[in-house]
């Protein structure tokens, strides 16, 4: 079981492994596409796996990428669909970024390193687990962007009136991508900081 | 193991075949709801610029078919839409070019044919935080009230002026988004060949 936690700090895949930085960059100006995003790519991480490790053995290795991303693909449209069926609003925010799950190499790298070899059970928690992994700094670096760059939390208004006439301003750098890569460079350093 | 040829063939088609099958179904099942997610969405948006206030989804749609008509003889998709405080406006179905993809929009006129009451934008992939603006409530609340003629009566369309230069023709001009020069150009253009033959 502890094998399995890894992915959420010590072996963290945006912070250790430094995959699937793109999105993580794009979708976290706020804080509600950033938690849609990572329930997305868990659950196309989880139950990919979980499929892929089904069919391991008859996966001929010559052709296992493509076996690998068809279900991947699979599922990522999957989620596509039903994001734009019931959370419409979202599903525009996080735009063609759904789709780019795809090409996330989180999932693919854990069909190649974990799946391909081990039972379907802990294929499915070991996506799983990397998945919230990745969610877990999608939420950290949303919040602390959509506060300082916009004032508000899950689009609810956050500081008070009194800051603003003070002369508070909210952080129109925090709204942009090249602060979520210092965010999560900031992230990166504390962790190997700690580490070493 | 080895695996021949022909089984390589095999299994991947019938891999494709049964995805391809179950995202077909699920398609089908779930599009009813995605259109009227959007046809839902861009009813309330225009309602919103023709003055009624927020609403959800299923009311906008209903009250939308109750207020508004399409205008048939048009080149362009038009309504006549009543709005909220009695006037008989048109709706202009406006589109054209930002900075990365195509953007459009509904322009709701007041019965003068000058007037704009109200304007609701959207884009396909402007950047967050800059072109995107243009879908913004405050951007768009600064078009109610402005007129596309001036007050020779030539036609001018509505100009997105830098911050502080549109004071000097406020009739017929708006801010800019600052960082997003070339989404505002856009923006401009768009209104400019848009409602070229919607005011006469």
């Amino acid at each position: 079981m502890k094998k399995f936690l890894e992915p959420l700090s010590k072996n963290n895949p945006i912070i250790v492994q430094t995959l699937g930085v793109c999105s993580a960059l794009a979708v976290t100006a706020q804080l509600k596409p950033a938690v849609v995003m990572a329930a997305a790519v868990t659950v196309v991480c989880a139950f990919s796996n979980l499929i892929i490790s089904l069919i391991r053995n008859t996966i001929p290795p010559r052709i296992r990428i493509v076996v690998q991303l068809v279900v991947v693909s699979f599922f990522v449209i999957l989620v596509d669909q039903f994001l734009q069926a019931y959370l419409y609003e979202t599903s525009k925010m996080l735009s063609v970024f759904v789709g780019l799950i795809i090409t996330n190499c989180i999932i693919m790298g854990r069909l190649e390193a974990f799946a391909l070899s081990h039972k379907p059970l802990p294929s499915f928690l070991d996506g799983l687990f990397n998945g919230l992994g990745y969610g877990l700094v999608l939420v950290a670096v949303g919040v602390v962007r959509e506060v300082l760059g916009q004032g508000t939390l899950w689009g609810y208004p956050v500081l008070s009136d009194k800051f603003y006439t003070l002369g508070y301003m909210n952080n129109g750098l925090m709204v942009l991508p090249p602060m979520a890569l210092i965010l999560v460079g900031s992230l990166i350093w504390i962790k190997n900081a700690r580490q070493s | 193991m080895k695996f021949s040829n022909r089984y390589i063939f095999l299994y991947i088609s019938v891999l494709v075949i049964i995805v391809a099958g179950t995202l077909a179904i699920v398609s089908l099942v779930l599009r009813p709801r995605q259109e009227a997610n959007r046809k839902g969405e861009t009813a309330a948006r225009i309602l919103k610029a023709a003055g009624y206030g927020a609403l959800s989804t299923e009311q906008a749609v209903a009250l939308f078919d109750s207020v508004a008509s399409p205008i048939t003889d048009s080149q362009t998709e038009r309504y006549a839409i009543v709005c909220s405080d009695g006037d008989t406006g048109q709706v202009v179905y406006v589109s054209g070019k930002g900075l990365w993809g195509p953007i459009w929009g509904y322009v709701v006129l007041a019965s003068d044919n000058n007037t704009i009451k109200g304007v609701a934008f959207s884009h396909k992939s402007e950047t967050p935080g800059l072109g995107a603006k243009i879908t913004e409530e405050s951007f768009a609340d600064s078009f109610s009230g402005k007129k596309i003629y001036n007050a020779d009566g030539e036609y001018v369309s509505v100009v997105l002026a830098a911050k502080g230069n549109s004071e000097a023709n406020a009739e017929n001009s708006v801010d800019a988004i600052s960082g997003a020069t070339i989404t505002s150009k856009g923006v401009e253009k768009m209104l400019y060949e848009g409602l070229k033959d919607a005011g006469k």
